[in-house]
């Protein structure tokens, strides 16, 4: 009655289900973080410290959903590309077209097929901000930021490493189990999100731009 | 006069005054500022102020929480929400949190397919079904996988989706740390409804009084400089009282005190100042009482005017008093003086009578107190007074200032070329003057403060409740009726939306629709096999899982047989509040409102309106104008019918033309003068003024009369003058300590009346023909 079936719109009211069935309180300061052991020459402040000398990067990424609700997994593909110090654009190609934009506190989400692009402030939809940080947070080498979302553990090496985070409010954690990145010194190779209910991604960075 | 004849007046007088003082004392007092908004004239102008009065509208409250860094804000506006929601005095609280959406997401979960439009035949076609499933596939790839894929099962057809899209707000507050906020951060906001009506000014005052203990509560460790600020209608009356009881308790101490000290300095004996006070005394009790008897209640405001009636009172007494030579017979220089006081009394009268046919109910109280007060201290001056003064008294004013006033008078004729220049360029101010003379909104009778009404516009605009101009009205004798209504003009809106007419609207019918409607919804599903069978033609060629649907098969099949949804489903959820103040009952029947958003062409909109029945399309703005325009012409009427009936009135007893005319020459212009002082600046006057404009005749005319050449002619005019200028001093003393009151009526008609009278006699003096020795 209102306004026709726009997709654009269809999102929004999502986001605010989103909002609306998992927030996150966001108040507070983390409490004191316990590592992990780590080799003592190698930890997470210098996998930090060498992740946040990247000012610019792009690849190509491939996704896969493994959803219950389906008998076989969804691909995606497209484009990545991330500019020091908060911008970060994910353009799907295959199989619709889709971009996401997240610049600052700011999400941008532009269809080009239906004509429209939706803005949204990260702060309002909190589970969608600790998803968003757990990979540009990582880009940035952001390690207070990551901290405030989730536990973060580091396993394997400077060739080879492996990041665990774990959701930190039990809300986000209801949705969330966890999510793995690895990469190979201060680049990400893969990103692993795992969901309560059984569902997961795997999305595949590859090397070198498009 | 004989003994026995005293003995009777005074028990008469005192039998009187303890009547009265015993009905005064049981009457009901009220400060229901709705007293001073008008009984409105047209049905759909009478929506609109019933709205005001006791609406949904009139029932918010927007609380803002300042003074902290924002997530201490937050906490606080979480902990104020919480303490708020069981409280008996509010229906409704929420800071935009999660914990009271969840609840409108609940009940729009179970009841979305009584509730969805996307309900149709269509829908569970082999084709309607797999459009659902495509566009399901395409939000799985989005990054909203997490949820779409835990609403699929149970609702593939989006229908949840659906209803948050129509009701979603169409621009919520904003949010940070999950409760609404300021665009800048620095203001939480909460929204609460209370159960009393916004008028219901004690039920207000319960409601903030919890409000403030809970914050008190919620901010037990709070850093110093948080603070809590509330606005809305309810709060705004709560002040208004607040500041009407003050004023009046003030500013009716002040006067007494002024004027006292005033009869004291000039009398310089006690107990002419008791017995000076005493008529006003009387004739105060007595007009509440009448009041009291005619209304039902006596409102604040009322009282009020108790400083004013001070003002008139004391002249009949200051009259007896200074015009009375010690040691002469008390008869002969009093009786020179009565009638001009009777005709001065009579003036009065009738100016103050016009208010009585007032709309504004307080008015009509204002007019009917005074008229009873005036009468009552006259009687008493006249009859009881004699009675009471010992014999051979007399008041012997202060030396001195008798000759300077005479002084004065006989050579203020030499400033009657400077009153012309004065008049005639008022005149002409008044008439070229830009921007016109009249304040024509409904809000410049309203009580609130400018800052107040600042801060309620900015969390009204911070809470994105939109700004509402257009409004359409439906009425029906049932609610069912009214729904049903409500949903055949949503389709012609739709239509005109379509056209691009309007943005967009809201109905009641889009929250609850009619039972028809619901039927018809149930109507449309299939019997679960033949849905099942349909469904799984449909998935095929999808990779879906099998089985996959079996919840959403229960729940549609349930729906079917489910019972339908009614008002009372919708308890303690935000929906009910929005549906609260779409339909309401009214009188004997029901009236659905659909507000527009964005109306480009009003024209459009009323032509696709047009074959509807029953329904209205209301300009707000439009209509509060008018509203209040016809106010101002019933109140420009009534003072001009009053104005000539005074005229009639000095015509009658003067029984001249010219004599009328030079006591009404002064008022007319210090009418002028005092407009053109009032609007100096680009003020503009209100109705108020324009009552007050009336008062300076009818108070006015009692100074110019003693003026008029044959009156003057009968008097002593050195104890003329001095009591003139008393009187008066008092006058202007009662109506000036009123300009100060914060109530629009009584500081718009103090501030008119004070420079009016002060003008009256100030130009009756100028114009008076020249004194004979």
């Amino acid at each position: 009655m209102i306004s026709g079936t726009s997709r654009a719109r269809r999102t929004n009211s999502l986001l605010w289900l989103l909002a609306v069935l998992v927030p996150v309180a966001l108040a507070g300061e983390p409490e004191s973080i316990q590592r992990q052991s780590v080799p003592e020459l190698w930890g997470l402040e210098q996998l930090m410290v060498e992740l946040g000398r990247l000012q610019h990067s792009q690849a190509r990424f491939i996704e896969r959903k493994y959803l219950k609700v389906l008998k076989s997994p969804l691909e995606l593909s497209g484009t990545l590309e991330y500019d020091a110090p908060s911008r970060l654009v994910k353009r799907t190609l295959e199989p619709k077209p889709e971009t996401l934009t997240v610049e600052e506190d700011r999400l941008v989400i532009e269809s080009p097929a239906r004509g429209r692009s939706r803005t949204l402030r990260l702060a309002e939809y909190p589970v969608l901000w600790a998803f968003v940080e757990s990979f540009r947070s990582t880009l940035k080498g952001d390690l207070a930021a990551l901290e405030r979302f989730y536990q973060v553990a580091l396993e394997g090496g400077p060739q080879r490493w492996q990041l665990s985070l774990t959701p930190r409010d039990p809300k986000l954690s209801a949705l969330i189990e966890s999510i793995r990145i690895d990469g190979s010194k201060g680049r990400i190779t893969r990103i692993e999100v795992r969901e309560t209910q059984g569902d997961r991604s795997v999305m595949t960075v590859l090397e070198g731009a498009p | 006069m004989k003994l026995r004849g005293r003995i009777v007046v005074l028990v008469v007088w005192a039998a009187a005054v303890a009547a009265c003082a015993w009905l005064a004392w049981h009457s009901r007092y009220t400060t229901d500022l709705s007293a001073f908004l008008p009984r409105s004239p047209s049905p759909s102008q009478r929506i609109l102020v019933e709205q005001l009065h006791q609406g949904v509208v009139s029932r918010l409250v927007l609380v803002g929480i300042e003074g902290a860094p924002a997530p201490v804000l937050a906490a606080i506006s979480d902990a104020l929400t919480q303490r708020l929601a069981g409280a008996p005095e509010f229906a409704y609280v929420s800071n935009g949190a999660q914990e009271r959406l969840t609840a409108d997401g609940e009940f729009l979960m179970k009841h979305r397919y009584l509730l969805s439009p996307g309900v149709t035949p269509e829908r569970f076609t082999l084709t309607g079904l797999r459009e659902a499933l495509e566009n399901d596939v395409e939000l799985l790839g989005s990054p909203l996988s997490t949820l779409v894929s835990r609403l699929l099962p149970a609702d593939p057809t989006g229908e949840l989706q659906r209803l948050l899209e129509l009701l979603e707000p169409e621009s919520g507050p904003q949010k940070r740390h999950g409760v609404w906020f300021n665009t800048d951060g620095t203001r939480a906001l909460v929204l609460a409804q209370t159960h009393a009506g916004g008028f219901d000014i004690d039920g207000q005052e319960r409601a903030l009084a919890r409000m403030r203990s809970a914050f008190d509560a919620a901010a037990e460790q709070r850093p110093t400089g948080v603070r809590l600020q509330a606005t809305g209608p309810g709060v705004f009356a709560v002040a208004a009282r607040a500041g009407i009881e003050q004023d009046v308790a003030r500013i009716s101490i002040l006067a007494v005190l002024i004027v006292s000290v005033v009869l004291l300095l000039l009398y310089r004996s006690p107990l002419a100042l008791i017995l000076t006070l005493l008529p006003v005394a009387s004739g105060a009790i007595a007009g509440v009482a009448a009041v009291g008897l005619a209304f039902g209640s006596v409102h604040g405001v009322t009282l009020g005017f108790g400083a004013t009636l001070l003002g008139e009172g004391v002249d009949y007494a200051i009259y007896l008093f200074t015009n009375r030579i010690p040691g002469s017979e008390p008869g002969r220089s009093l009786a020179r003086v009565w009638p001009t006081l009777t005709l001065g009394v009579l003036t009065s009268v009738v100016g103050f009578s016009a208010l009585m046919f007032s709309d504004f109910t307080g008015l009509a109280q204002l007019g009917l107190f005074s008229i009873v007060g005036l009468i009552a201290a006259y009687a008493v001056a006249r009859f009881v007074l004699p009675q009471l003064v010992p014999e051979h008294f007399g008041v012997r004013p202060t030396a001195g200032l008798g000759p300077a006033l005479t002084w004065a008078a006989d050579r203020a004729w030499l400033l009657r070329v400077p009153l012309l220049v004065l008049v005639v360029g008022s005149a002409l101010w008044l008439t070229l003057r830009s921007g016109g003379l009249w304040d024509d909104r409904l809000e410049s009778l309203s009580p609130v403060a400018e800052s107040d009404k600042r801060l309620d516009e900015a969390m009204r605009r911070d809470l994105g409740a939109p700004d509402v101009r257009y409004l359409v009205v439906a009425k029906a004798a049932t609610e069912q009726a009214a729904l049903e209504v409500a949903e055949s003009v949503g389709a012609m809106l739709e239509h005109a939306r379509q056209t691009g007419a309007l943005e967009g609207f809201d109905s009641p019918a889009t929250i609850l629709p009619s039972d028809a409607t619901q039927r018809t919804r149930q109507a449309a599903i299939p019997e679960t096999d033949i849905l099942r069978e349909t469904l799984d033609q449909a998935a095929d060629g999808f990779p879906f899982r099998k089985q996959l649907f079996e919840p959403f098969l229960q729940e549609v099949s349930a729906a079917r047989q489910a019972p339908l949804v009614s008002a009372g489903d919708l308890k303690g959820t935000g929906l009910a509040l929005r549906l609260e103040s779409l339909l309401v009952a009214h009188n004997d029947g029901w009236i659905a409102m659909l507000p527009l958003r964005g109306v480009r062409d009003p024209g459009l909109v009323a032509a696709a309106l047009h074959d509807a029945n029953g329904v209205e399309l209301l300009d707000l703005k439009g209509e509060a104008d008018a509203l209040y325009h016809s106010y101002r012409g019933q109140a420009l009427r009534f003072a001009l019918i009053g104005a000539g009936a005074i005229a009639l009135l000095l015509l009658a007893s003067l029984r001249s033309p010219r004599r009328a005319a030079e006591v009404l020459l002064p008022l007319v212009a210090a009418i002028l003068v005092t407009c053109t002082l009032l609007t100096m600046g680009g003020r503009q006057l209100g109705i108020f003024h324009l009552v007050g404009l009336l008062l300076v005749v009818g108070v006015g005319s009692n100074y110019t009369l003693f003026f008029e050449r044959e009156t003057f002619g009968r008097t002593d005019p050195q104890r003329m003058l001095l009591s003139l200028a008393l009187c008066n001093a008092c006058t202007v003393i009662g109506f000036g300590l009123l300009s100060l009151a914060r109530a629009p009526v009584l500081s718009a008609i103090g501030t008119t009346v004070a420079l009016g009278a002060f003008l009256s006699l100030l130009f009756g003096a100028i114009l008076a023909a020249r004194m004979r020795p």
